[in-house]
């Protein structure tokens, strides 16, 4: 099979990544549950939601760690992650299917019973036929992928202490990728990785530290490196804050922030401080128990909240202010006071521009309503 | 509001491969009754050390190089550990930051909840006895002392009185804790039943004969002392009944009359549980000395006939001689601290002296040390801490100026004897070298000697005030405390805390720190619960012992947002309802405005600003505490954030000047030379920092700070408009 056979999307320019009903499932647990959403060029986007959510799941599904369950994976355009499990469903649905029309036409008494019959049974062996190549195809990009393209990926871990190996020296942490990569000459590894040491606030003198010889910021500072050396347009920063102090927070984000304005690298950015998120962010994601729940603007996010998950959320964040806080009102979610969906599942659906909520028909009605009021 | 807890110039260090550590240096706080104290600092600010050295669990390498933590008139660092057994986990409690590594993985909720308190409960009897025996004993003495001077007749109804306490006290808690059994009993079977007719009603009741079973021992577990006499002889009929009804259920499905059984035992337990408490106290006397039966009268009149039969014939005038007995010693000690006063008083010129000798300072220390001792006055319950930690704080103050005469010599040597080959290489090498001569660890003499007279015009002070309220004491009240006092002890060496009973109190527990379904939770592994739960758990444990004081450190720092405010909440009710006094270790400034009473920022082991949560937040003085509140963003936050440059100084080698200093960038030249004091802004705030000395310059808060401060500001004014 030649290159021409990768099922690509028509590029959207802006468009880098483009996640199309994700699911990540462990055994019966749907870690990620059919998500979707883009990341375009040059934005910061945030993914928040409490633990075991599937924030980081998808982190990782996106960086290929893990096989995808089902769904597809676009970056720049060309699917870098597939998974079968929609097809293979869709497949048992239409044998089923099948199974209940030609009960029904054998208890019936239509006289052109066999001619429908045999037609049936075309439709349906065409139809496998059509799955099957998608399956293959599906298997197919998600092994051949072009290497150059899955390093222009990187990742920022959340642990400062745990990611980095004890026994490698600085160096040898930030130039791993670029070796494993097949560059050979010395020379231009110094080179690259003392110029990476310097924009990420190090000096030259540190690269032939170990790492325990850090403080948590600084360590946390060479993981930056150890991903931007490679040159990548998008970082993945799974809570890259979360174990710093809040001192040390504000020199990570002021370096992400300076690397996405003068390197232009697009970051997913996955946290669960909302401050922090809100503060970072141009478009921000929320998800739920492995699903997306809420999708906007950061300014609209927090402006017109809809869902009743991203209202709890909101009024949990504390505030250094003393005289707020004794004010402040918590909601709680409880999904099964909050929605009634024994008519209908809800969807995933644009109520205003750009920005989306998992909500059913006369939650839509309702959330238009706030938002038109 | 009284102190809880007081911290005076804490100095800890770490010995360290590289050097002598200083983790805290010189800081002081109180912890009032009822209120929440945060100490916020990054991490190897000195918080942490700060909270280990109150609860005593400090690591193997730490040295405490002095000051003082004063708890219920006690120094505890300088208690023995076993004294320390009684305090930690039972009066201070601690709940750590991370939920999964401080539960043991393979022991059950259950257990671990209940294993302190049984563990606590056989400390705690014996403890007690002792309290109660010594206690009681000093009383005869005194009493006998006091009233023989008048009456010499009397003494021996005195002493006889004082057995009889000891006697008819035991009763009195056998009762009571039948009683308590009862009530459990009662409760668990209410509960049951409940839970019995729910599944019924739903069809859902799979003629579970354990369910029933178990209904019936409880119910009739609450038959003695408890349930009147009418009454305990339907249930005891409606039980029987129910036993029966199981059988005849199961074959015919039909549930009415097992129903109505349920209902009627439901009833009577409830009814009996809305009565009124019997006197158990008075009870108890009754029971033993009068040899008759309890007269059947209901409760009321049964109280307050016990209370006069108690009061003639022996409270009146048990209470009467007690009085007596507490007056004569407290006067009799009042003279003694009368005499203190002068001696203290006349020492202080040697103290203060140019030079110090070191027999003439012994003999007197030792001189002051014992009168002293001999002025506290045995009776008192609660203890007077400045006069129980006298000998401590003096003594060890007075060896830093000793030590500090002695090592101060070593150490100019050293210096210049370092100073004298650095400038000769340096010389040679013609500019500076790479390296640095440590400079002498210099002990402020005056300083030392200071401090020293601090301890004793503290003291000094302490007894004049009680001199000065004498004729306000009242003897009355304190005779009744001493009764209560008496009771509280017996009741600790009575109750013996046995599996069943830690059981009911851990599901208690578990049901006020928010666990749903504690029953179903008591016999699961850690494994099993959510982060938040598993936190909440951790408090639980921590509240098992009932304690004075909850040290939260970093309580949710491994938590999400929504669970932390959970916890926060939790943490917020509990010290509410059992009026605790917290110490509440962050790092995160917007978590503690909604906890704290007072705030302490800690800097390199040092506290640089102190104040209430408004001071702290509105109008914040110390640079670093704005560099704190610029460095987080809130959800208005758009511009740059103001990260500190810089991490905290190696505290091997602490800074000269303001420890901030380096990283900060209002620092003035004299940060760089001296150390700020602590200036006052109000009488609730104040703030290390050479900015608040009148000669120094203006300088405003960053404006992120500023503008932070006006937007909540006006958001308060708009909230009270509307």
């Amino acid at each position: 099979m030649s290159e021409n056979n990768q099922a690509n999307k028509p590029n959207d320019d802006n468009v880098l990544l483009r996640v199309e009903n994700l699911s990540q499932h462990f055994g019966d647990l749907k870690a990620v549950d059919n998500i979707s959403f883009d990341i375009k060029k040059g934005e910061v986007f945030g993914l928040v939601g409490e633990s075991g959510c599937g924030k980081t799941t998808t982190g990782r599904s996106i960086i290929k760690l893990y096989n995808i369950t089902s769904g597809s994976i676009y970056f720049k355009g060309k699917r870098i992650g597939a998974g079968t499990l929609s097809y293979k469903n869709a497949i048992k649905d239409a044998k089923k299917k099948f199974k209940e029309d030609i009960d029904a036409l054998n208890n019936g008494n239509d006289p052109e019973k066999n001619e429908k019959a045999a037609k049936l049974k075309e439709d349906l062996k065409h139809f496998i036929a059509e799955q099957k190549k998608q399956i293959a195809s599906a298997k197919y990009d998600n092994s051949h992928v072009d290497k150059d393209l899955i390093t222009q990926i990187q990742m920022i871990f959340q642990d400062p202490i745990a990611s980095l190996d004890p026994r490698m020296t600085v160096r040898e942490i930030i130039s791993e990728g670029l070796v494993i990569k097949g560059v050979k000459d010395k020379k231009e590894i110094d080179e690259k990785v003392y110029q990476v040491l310097e924009t990420v606030g190090l000096v030259r003198e540190h690269a032939g530290r170990y790492p325990h010889e850090f403080s948590g910021g600084q360590r946390q500072r060479i993981g930056v490196a150890r991903s931007v050396i490679m040159r990548p347009e998008l970082i993945i920063a799974d809570e890259p804050v979360s174990a710093l102090d809040v001192s040390i927070q504000a020199q990570v984000i002021n370096l992400l922030n300076d690397l996405r304005h003068d390197l232009g690298i697009t970051i997913l950015f996955v946290a669960h401080d909302l401050s922090v998120v809100k503060y970072f962010s141009d478009r921000i994601g929320v998800m739920y128990f492995g699903k997306m729940v809420e999708l906007a603007d950061s300014d609209e996010l927090f402006r017109h909240p809809l869902h009743p998950y991203t209202r709890s959320l909101l009024s949990a964040i504390p505030l250094p202010d003393p005289d707020y806080e004794k004010n402040r009102k918590r909601l709680t979610y409880v999904p099964l006071r909050d929605h009634d969906y024994s008519v209908e599942q809800p969807t995933f659906r644009e109520v205003a521009h750009n920005h989306f909520v998992l909500c059913s028909d006369s939650e839509e009605a309702k959330y238009k309503e706030i938002i038109g009021g | 509001m009284a102190n809880k807890l007081e911290v005076r110039n804490l100095r800890i260090s770490f010995r360290t491969v590289s050097g002598k550590l200083q983790a805290v240096r010189d800081i002081s706080f109180d912890l009032k009754d009822g209120e929440t104290l945060a100490i916020v600092g990054e991490s190897g600010s000195g918080k942490s050390v700060t909270s280990k050295a109150i609860l005593g669990i400090l690591a193997g390498n730490a040295i405490i190089d002095g000051g003082e933590i004063i708890y219920d008139g006690r120094d505890l660092l300088k208690i023995p550990e076993d004294e320390f057994y009684k305090i930690r986990g039972d009066k201070i409690a601690m709940i750590f930051q991370d939920p999964l590594s401080s539960l043991n993985p393979i022991m059950r909720i259950g257990k671990q909840l209940t294993e302190a308190m049984i563990l606590k409960g056989k400390a705690r009897q014996k403890s007690c006895r002792k309290a109660f025996n010594d206690y009681l004993a000093l009383l005869e003495k005194a009493m006998i002392r006091s009233v023989a001077k008048n009456d010499p007749a009397k003494a021996k109804s005195i002493s006889e009185k004082c057995r009889n306490f000891n006697t008819f006290e035991i009763t009195h808690l056998k009762l009571e804790t039948a009683y308590n059994n009862a009530t459990n009993n009662a409760n668990e079977a209410i509960a049951e039943i409940e839970n019995a007719l729910f599944l019924i009603e739903k069809n859902a009741f799979k003629d579970d004969k354990n369910i029933i079973k178990n209904i019936c021992d409880l119910s009739l577990g609450t038959i003695n002392d408890f349930v009147v006499k009418e009454d305990a002889e339907h249930l005891h009929g409606l039980v029987s009944d129910l036993k029966k009804s199981v059988s005849v259920a199961a074959k015919t499905k039909n549930y009415d009359d097992m129903t109505s059984y349920l209902k009627g035992i439901d009833a009577i337990l409830k009814k009996a549980l809305e009565k009124e408490m019997p006197n158990f106290f008075s009870m108890g006397y009754y029971n033993t000395f009068s040899g008759e039966a309890l007269p059947s009268l209901p409760v009321p009149e049964l109280n307050k006939f016990l209370r006069k039969y108690l009061d003639d014939n022996y409270m009146l005038e048990f209470i009467d001689g007690v009085k007596i007995a507490l007056k004569d010693s407290a006067e009799e000690h009042l003279v003694k601290k009368e005499q203190v006063v002068k001696e203290l008083n006349a020492s202080l010129p040697v103290y203060s002296g140019d030079e110090y000798v070191r027999s003439e300072i012994d003999a007197l220390t030792d001189k002051l040390v014992k009168i002293v001792h001999e002025s506290i006055d045995p009776m008192e319950i609660n203890k007077d801490s400045a006069a129980h930690t006298f000998e401590s704080s003096l003594r060890s103050a007075i060896a830093v100026y000793f030590n500090g005469e002695k090592r101060n010599v070593i150490e100019t040597k050293r210096y210049d004897r370092q100073k004298a080959s650095y400038d000769k290489k340096a010389a040679k090498a013609g500019g500076e070298l790479s390296w640095k001569v440590t400079p002498a660890a210099i002990v402020d003499l005056q300083l030392a000697k200071e401090n020293i007279c601090k301890i004793i015009t503290r003291l000094c002070e302490h007894y004049e005030e009680q001199i000065a309220q004498k004729d306000q004491r009242n003897y009355d009240d304190e005779a009744v405390a001493v009764i209560d006092y008496l009771k509280f002890n017996a009741s600790g060496f009575a109750n013996k805390v046995t599996r069943r009973m830690a059981k009911l109190r851990a599901l208690k527990l578990m049901e006020e720190v928010g666990i749903p379904e504690p029953r179903k939770r008591y016999k699961q592994y850690p494994f099993e619960f959510s982060g938040g739960m598993r936190q909440r758990i951790v408090i639980a444990i921590a509240l098992a012992a009932n304690p004075d004081i909850l040290i939260c450190d970093e309580p949710t720092t491994a938590l999400d947002v929504t669970i932390q405010a959970q916890i926060l909440e939790l943490i917020n009710k509990l010290k509410k309802e059992r009026n605790l006094s917290i110490i509440f270790i962050t790092h995160d400034l917007g978590v503690v405005a909604n906890m704290a009473d007072k705030i302490a920022v800690m800097y390199a082991g040092k506290i640089v600003e102190y104040g209430t949560s408004r001071d702290v937040f509105y109008s914040p003085a110390h640079p670093y505490t704005w560099a704190l509140l610029s460095s987080m963003p809130d959800l208005d936050t758009n511009e740059k954030l103001e990260a500190i440059p810089g991490t905290p100084p190696n505290m091997i080698y602490p800074p000269v000047g303001d420890a901030f200093a380096e990283r900060n960038k209002f620092a003035l030249k004299i940060d760089f030379e001296k150390q700020p004091p602590m200036f006052r802004i109000s009488d609730t705030h104040s703030a290390a920092t050479w900015l608040l000395h009148p000669d120094a310059p203006h300088v405003d808060p960053p404006k992120i700070v500023t503008e932070r401060i006006a937007r909540s500001k006006k958001n308060a004014g708009g909230a009270n408009n509307e």
